[in-house]
């Protein structure tokens, strides 16, 4: 009875920690891109993974970052073991206590801490810098492995090594490697596995181009990830699985029935080595299929999901530059990084006000529009509207516009919606998503208000916040490009979004509606840009005109629903309901009562991040 | 001697396939000190768990003091044990060690106090109740977990090898220490070990176990002087075992040559095995000899010198205070009373259960 | 003799450079930061922020989820760890296999899964919804950021206590039952005390990734619940990072609070991490 409890005991713990393994397997076959929404069953994502440039290059990076951080680890932490061990024992605690901060400390602040020396000391963010952060991560681990061989190793073994007429040298090459290697062993495999888990300290140091599977994850966790990172995970699981599983139960002659520890871990020490040179060769294969009329390197910074990854394709093989794409989610964090100079881009897609912040900031580079003769396809109307926060249309070349809205289901949601006031009725309650970043939400409550959404003024920034803190217990979320999954899953019923998602939405869930409220509400531009310390202008101008080339803007729109601001591009849209839609296109009426955001200044920006804080650490209660 | 304390019935027991106890019959009599003996893997201290507690066998009973006691959990037994490696619980005093089983049983303050003094005392370590049990030397920490368990006044105390991490000094004085305790406690013991040594010094009965059977029970003068079987003869001192034909009652044939002995009852021309003790065997002149043969060893043993003399074909093994450099030629005698017959194994199974380490 | 240690010296100065650039002085950087405002004078502002409400109550909520998932880590980790070492060896090599493995798959992805699955209409939906039961919603509660630190963290706790309990010998069980102590006298008398270095590696390696996480309150926590990694991570974000380093500041005293009073001997941690990364 007794023991049959402990077995239930054990089932249960099993099941809770290969739940999501199993729910992450299945998403593998799943034909939806929605986790956790069984759409019947599929390989696709298989066979589309090793087209998949971004997540292989994602992986490669991943494996060569956690090779070399592993082997230099090693290198210096066991040349450290040897030589500390010699030395008084006062001086080895110290050098030892301090090997060990970066293991005992929180992951946050010895990632902060390595993105303020770098940035402190003016160096930019690059692939060096995530390495310098990983090599340091990984010396305690490798230290915690060698260290116990080496202070276990007997000194007279050296010492008869010499006696018997060995070198120095020689006597450390055949006596002391030899007997520290297992130490060794493990701490470079530890380090290894710990560099290609990590996802904090490379999110903090890594520079542009340089995306890991775990940063990868996580810019794309917002707004749905793509399933070839299910499949690729599966493929990665499923290999240690097998190879761990074959080590310790495959048929062996020598596993006597008491299998000791030591067997399981040398073993197990084995399988890692075998699986670090399988998933090797699976790179190295991808790796040479890589670049073939290659002319130069192109840094792009986008907003997520916000480009048709064909184009890039289209791209890079019509003029041979290489395109590193990378996505930020909100335009204050990709400002952040620009701003610093942790990492240089060549061209980025900021949002209006944040053209003007940086124009004033004077962080862009003028566009030579010689080389983008396909401008002519953007409206003259949005070029207008772009000239009120780029007077003379120098900086920034329109690539989407729209609207922000609410959008809600048809079937969870019998009132009739106009006005913002229903993101604020209790009968919502955890129904409602919210946008998360500063500028939109406050765009809800200063337009319910009746303010400008551009305000300074402090009185009605307060009642807005209040607003904003009393609306926070019926919010469900605050979420950023995650809503879609949500809406369209009918897990919530209202979500404030911008007019380009609303067209996807619907049709997948047929129940959801756009409206943008009779209150007013804010029109967006997005733009290219070039920004001061851009490497390759010439590459980013031929990008620029790449994507105002109808065909592609076309390629674009119909990918990302986003509308454009190419005349010639909705030209050349076959749906006759979608080229005249009002959510799409909306007419005059509606964009009569709603505004840009204007850039509001150091000092406004800092009244609304304050501002915004408090409702962020508000009780939800 | 008293009545059979406890009594093992037909005890079997085997993890998964491999037979560690098979059918073990055996009693142990109140204010007995017995030893259960033999190489590692034999059984003996699967027994002693069975006994304990701690394990509990496949078939057959456990019977204490006239109670089936097979399937009482350890903490309601009433005997104690001392362990291998002590077992110590570092994270107390030598104090709290000692008061642990009293205070489980609810006894009062004083009497627990009272108790460690009496127990400290006893086992030669008065005023150590304050320190922490690994700051303890291995003697030390052996004399308090003997202390630990003899406060509970157990009927029976079973020690599991706690001799064996000890160094042969201290083994030897903790050997009559032992002994000391028993005959003050006038409990009984129950003894594992593997050190044949130790067994004779200290036993009253001791049983010789192999691949879990029972091999011979007896005093240690009756195990030495007269082992039933060659494992018996060869495990328990050095011996001489040469393979030979009884020709007939009280003579004996090996190594080509006739001896007399003083066996009967074995049958005329029946193969069996010749002990001898190396401390049996004289050497004499060569013409004095039953049979002749040339010293080919020689090493100085302290008391005595021990030497290895090829004698028709047989490398005999000899003790003697009297010393014979490499090279002489010798004669060998050996009394009539020293020669013990032995039946060989008759089967390939019995044979199994024979010389094995 | 002098020679051989002024080598050693020389051998060693590429490891001793690596840690005084590496570690000592990114730490340096984050008292400078946080010690200055935006134009290098020195302040104490970015310190005192954290007695602003919305700064302390997400300290607060840290340190409260923080506390409650090491606790429910322990519990459920302590007969985990109890059974598996009672188990013969060939099973328990399997089961710390079954234990480890999971750690093969990206913990930001398990994370995602998790979210999937208490989402509103997410898979434990759907199978509640057989036994009828709906309205079962805890997805942006602090009730998902628990579950979500318990899943994460449990292996940090699970082979610590492992490790103690197998190393503590069959006999001194045995023996404290021989003395008459039952199953339940024997635990809290005997095996809890024994495994208390084991138990304190466990709290210290479930507390601090725990009380500073970020990524799990994002993903579970629906962005309503801030906690105090959140907060720095959106102040570097925001491009704030003096009060950023101010934070970690904050944060770093509670780190080595911790650390004492879970008495953190280093080569207690130092096994364990080497154990939880096999």
């Amino acid at each position: 009875m007794k023991n049959i409890s402990k077995k239930i005991y054990l089932a249960l713990i099993i099941l809770f920690l290969y739940l999501p393994i199993f729910v992450l397997i299945v998403a593998s076959f799943n034909d939806s891109k929605i986790l956790g929404n069984w759409d019947g069953f599929t390989l696709n994502w298989y066979r589309e993974l090793f087209d998949n440039a971004s997540i292989m290059n994602a992986l490669k990076t991943t494996l060569i970052l956690a090779l070399l951080a592993s082997i230099i680890a090693t290198v210096l932490g066991t040349l450290a073991c040897l030589t500390i061990s010699k030395m008084k024992k006062s001086t080895r605690t110290i050098i030892m206590s301090i090997t060990n901060i970066p293991m005992l400390n929180a992951e946050i602040v010895t990632a902060l801490a390595f993105m303020l020396l770098f940035v402190g000391l003016g160096i930019s963010l690059s692939f060096s810098t995530v390495l310098i952060a990983h090599v340091t991560f990984c010396i305690p681990y490798v230290v915690l492995n060698v260290m116990p061989k080496v202070s276990q190793m007997d000194n007279n073994m050296y010492e008869a090594a010499l006696d018997l007429g060995a070198t120095p040298f020689q006597a450390f090459y055949k006596v002391t490697i030899p007997e520290i290697m297992p130490g060794v062993l493990s701490g470079f495999l530890m380090s290894f596995t710990m560099s290609l888990d990590d996802f904090i300290i490379t999110h903090f140091t890594r520079g542009s181009g340089i995306d890991t599977l775990s940063t990868k994850i996580y810019t794309s966790v917002r707004k749905g990830i793509q399933p070839e990172m299910y499949a690729l995970s599966t493929i990665l699981f499923v290999t240690v699985f097998v190879l761990l599983f074959l080590v310790n139960y495959g048929p062996s002659t020598k596993a006597k029935k008491s299998v000791t520890t030591f067997v399981f871990k040398s073993k197990m020490r084995v399988a890692m080595v075998t699986a670090v040179v399988l998933i090797f060769g699976v790179v190295g294969y991808f790796a040479l299929k890589d670049d073939k009329n290659y002319i130069g390197d192109l840094y792009v910074y986008n907003w997520g999901e916000y480009i048709d990854p064909e184009v890039i394709e289209l791209f890079e093989e019509e003029t041979g530059y290489k395109v590193h794409y990378e996505e930020f989610e909100t335009n204050e964090e990709m400002y952040a990084i620009i701003a610093k100079g942790a990492r240089s881009y060549d061209v980025i897609c900021p949002s209006d006000y944040m053209v003007e912040k940086m124009i004033q900031n004077e962080l862009l580079a003028e566009i030579d529009y010689s080389n983008v003769p396909n401008l002519q396809y953007i409206g003259e109307q949005y070029m207008t509207s772009a000239e009120g926060f780029d007077p003379g249309n120098k900086y920034c070349v329109p690539y989407t516009w729209g609207t922000v809205g609410i959008m809600y289901n048809k079937t969870m949601v019998d009132d009739e919606v106009n006005s913002w006031s229903i993101l604020f009725d209790e009968k919502y309650e955890g129904q409602i998503l919210m946008q998360a970043s500063v500028r939109d939400a406050y765009c809800v409550a200063l337009s319910y208000l009746g303010y400008s959404i551009n305000t300074l003024d402090e009185d009605e920034l307060k009642e807005a916040t209040d607003l904003l803190i009393s609306q926070k217990p019926i919010v469900q979320a605050y979420v950023i490009d995650q809503v879609r999954d949500k809406m369209i899953k009918n897990a919530a019923a209202l979500a404030v979004i911008y007019s380009g998602e609303a067209i996807y939405m619907q049709e997948e869930n047929p129940n959801l509606e756009y409206v943008v409220p009779d209150e007013g509400s804010n029109v967006w531009i997005d733009g290219w840009v070039i920004p001061k310390d851009c490497q390759n202008k010439e590459a980013a101008e031929a990008w620029i005109n790449f994507m105002c080339d109808p065909e592609i803007a076309l390629m674009n729109f119909e990918y990302i629903t986003y509308s454009t601001p190419n005349e010639a591009s909705r030209e050349l849209i076959e749906d006759e309901a979608i080229r005249n839609s009002q959510i799409a296109f909306p007419d005059d009426a509606v964009l009569s009562r709603c505004h840009v955001y204007n850039y509001l200044g150091k000092e406004g920006d800092e009244l609304y991040d304050y501002y915004w804080t408090m409702v962020g650490g508000a009780s939800s209660e | 001697m008293g009545n059979k304390l406890i009594d093992l019935q037909g005890i079997s027991k085997s993890y998964g396939k491999h037979m560690v106890l098979d059918d073990l019959n055996l009693y142990i009599r109140e204010n007995e000190f017995l030893t259960l003996l033999g190489p590692s893997g034999c059984g003996k201290t699967t027994t002693l768990r069975i006994i304990g507690g701690f394990e509990s066998p496949d078939t057959g009973r456990v019977v204490f003091d006239g109670q089936d006691i097979t399937n009482l959990p350890p903490n309601k037994r009433h005997l104690n044990t001392v362990f291998q490696k002590y077992a110590l619980f570092t994270h107390m005093t030598i104090a709290e060690n000692i008061a642990f089983g009293l205070k489980i049983k609810g006894k009062s303050k004083a009497y627990i106090d009272d108790k460690i003094k009496y127990a400290l005392k006893l086992v030669n370590l008065d005023g150590f109740e304050n320190r922490m049990a690994d700051s303890l030397s291995g003697g030390q920490q052996q004399r308090i977990a003997i202390a630990r368990a003899i406060v509970n006044e157990p009927k029976v105390l079973l020690l599991d090898e706690p001799l064996g991490a000890l160094d042969l000094k201290l083994r030897q004085d903790m050997q009559y220490e032992l002994i000391r305790l028993k005959n003050e406690l006038g409990i009984t013991f129950v003894f594992v070990t593997h050190d044949q040594e130790e067994a004779l010094t200290m036993s009253d009965t001791i049983v010789v176990m192999n691949q879990g059977y029972i091999q011979q029970v007896g005093t240690p003068e009756n195990i030495y002087n007269e082992p039933e079987n060659a494992f018996v003869a060869d495990f328990i001192g050095d011996s001489n075992i040469i393979p030979g034909t009884m020709i007939e009652d009280e003579l004996v044939e090996f190594l080509g040559t006739k001896f007399k002995c003083v066996d009967k009852g074995f049958g005329n021309n029946k193969p069996v095995d010749v002990v001898i003790r190396p401390e049996d065997v004289e050497l004499v002149t060569p013409d004095k000899g039953t049979i002749k043969g040339v010293v080919t060893h020689l090493i100085f043993k302290g008391v005595h010198y021990e030497m290895e003399v090829m004698a028709n074909g047989y490398e005999w093994l000899v003790q003697s205070t009297k010393m014979s450099p490499v090279g002489t030629e010798v004669g060998i005698k050996v009394d009539p009373f020293n020669i013990q017959i032995m039946n060989k194994p008759e089967s390939e199974d019995e044979e199994a259960v024979g010389v094995d380490e | 003799m002098n020679k051989a240690r002024r080598k050693n010296a020389l051998l060693a100065s590429p490891y001793i450079v690596w840690i005084a650039a590496f570690i000592i002085i990114p730490l340096l950087f984050i008292g400078y930061y946080g010690f200055t405002d935006r134009e290098g004078n020195f302040t104490w502002e970015n310190i005192t922020t954290i007695v602003r409400p919305e700064y302390y109550n997400a300290l607060g909520l840290s340190l409260l989820l923080a506390v409650i998932s090491t606790v429910i880590c322990l519990l459920l980790a302590y007969p985990l760890a109890y059974i598996l070492r009672n188990m013969n060896m060939s099973k328990q090599g399997f089961i710390v296999f079954v234990f480890i493995l999971p750690m093969w798959m990206n913990f930001l992805l398990r994370t995602y899964a998790w979210q999937a699955i208490l989402d509103i209409n997410g898979v434990l939906d759907h199978f509640l919804a057989m036994f009828g039961i709906t309205d079962f919603n805890i997805i942006n509660t602090p009730a998902a950021i628990v579950i979500g630190m318990v899943y994460d963290f449990l292996p940090f706790m699970v082979l610590p206590i492992y490790n103690v309990l197998v190393k503590i010998d069959d006999n001194v069980i045995n023996a404290a039952r021989d003395l008459g102590a039952n199953f339940w006298q024997t635990l809290f008398k005997i095996i809890l005390p024994l495994s208390k270095p084991g138990i304190a590696s466990g709290i210290i390696m479930v507390f601090v990734p725990a009380l500073t996480t970020f990524v799990i309150s994002d993903i579970l926590g629906g962005g309503k619940l801030l906690l105090i990694g959140n907060l720095v991570e959106n102040k570097v974000k925001a491009d704030n990072l003096n009060l950023g380093a101010g934070l970690s500041l904050v944060l770093m005293i509670f780190i080595i609070i911790n650390m004492l009073f879970s008495n953190g001997d280093d080569t207690d941690v130092n096994t364990v991490k080497k154990e939880v990364k096999k």
